[in-house]
C-alpha cells in the first residue's frame, strides 16, 4: 500500500488545498479541499473539506463533500457529516453518520 | 481514544504534497512538498532538500535545506545550509547561512 507521504499533526491547522499523490494522515485539521490518493483521518482529527480521493479512512470528524472513487472506511470512533460518494463503502458500529451516500451501484436515485 | 502517539504530533508534507493556503502549527513542520500561502509554527520549521516554500513564514526556528521565497521570521534562529536557496527578509536574533548557500534579501537581527 501506499506510504504515507504526508502527516498533519495534533494541533496543526491547515487552511486551504491540499493537492498531490500519495498519502495523507491527518490528527490536527484540515479546512478547504483535499486532492490526494489517500487520506486517513485520525481519531482527534478533523476534515472540513470537499474531499476527492481513491480511499479514504475516517476515524476522526469529517465534514463536506466527500469523494472516495475505490472505497471509504468509516471507523467506529468516526463522526461524518456531508455528501460521500464511494464505490464501496464500510460503516462500523458506533460511527455517527448523517448525510447522502451515493454507491453507484446501479439502484434508481429515486428508491 | 485519542491515542497521543508521537508520530501525531508531528507533521510532515511529504515530497507528493502541496498545499496551498495557511498552516498553523503548535509543533514542528518539515516541508518535503511544496507549501505555498502562510505557514506559523510554535515550533521548528523545516524546508526538507527538495522541498518548496513560496510563503510568510513564522516560528521559532526555520531551518531551509530545499527552497524558500517570502518573509521569514524566527524568534530564536533561522538557518540556511549549504544546499538552500532563499529569497526574502530573514528576521531573527540569529542567523546562519552555511557556505555554499543562496540568499537574497534583507536581514534584520534587531
Amino acid at each position: 500500500m501506499a506510504e504515507a507521504t504526508g502527516t498533519i499533526g495534533k494541533g496543526i491547522k491547515v487552511r486551504g488545498e491540499i493537492t498531490g499523490t500519495g498519502a495523507l494522515e491527518v490528527a490536527g485539521e484540515v479546512e478547504g479541499r483535499v486532492a490526494l490518493d489517500r487520506l486517513v483521518v485520525h481519531g482527534g482529527g478533523t476534515v472540513a473539506a470537499d474531499v476527492q480521493v481513491s480511499e479514504l479512512v475516517i476515524a476522526g470528524r469529517a465534514a463536506g463533500q466527500l469523494v472516495a472513487s475505490k472505497r471509504l472506511e468509516v471507523r467506529a470512533s468516526a463522526q461524518v457529516e456531508g455528501d460521500v460518494r464511494a464505490p464501496s463503502l464500510v460503516v462500523e458500529e458506533g460511527a455517527v453518520f448523517k448525510g447522502r451516500v451515493h454507491m453507484d451501484t446501479g439502484i434508481p436515485e429515486d428508491v | 481514544m485519542a491515542t497521543t502517539t508521537r508520530q501525531d504530533e508531528q507533521t510532515i508534507i511529504g515530497s507528493t504534497i502541496t498545499i496551498d493556503g495557511e498552516i498553523d502549527a503548535e509543533g514542528p513542520v518539515m516541508v518535503q512538498g511544496r507549501v505555498v500561502g502562510k505557514l506559523r509554527s510554535a515550533g521548528d520549521v523545516t524546508v526538507d532538500e527538495g522541498g518548496e516554500v513560496e510563503a510568510e513564514v513564522e516560528a521559532e526556528t526555520v531551518a531551509v535545506a530545499g527552497r524558500l521565497v517570502g518573509q521569514v521570521e524566527a524568534r530564536n534562529r533561522v538557518e540556511i545550509t549549504a544546499e538552500g536557496r532563499v529569497t526574502g527578509d530573514l528576521r531573527a536574533p540569529r542567523i546562519l547561512i552555511a557556505d555554499g548557500a543562496q540568499y537574497k534579501g534583507n536581514i534584520d537581527m534587531g
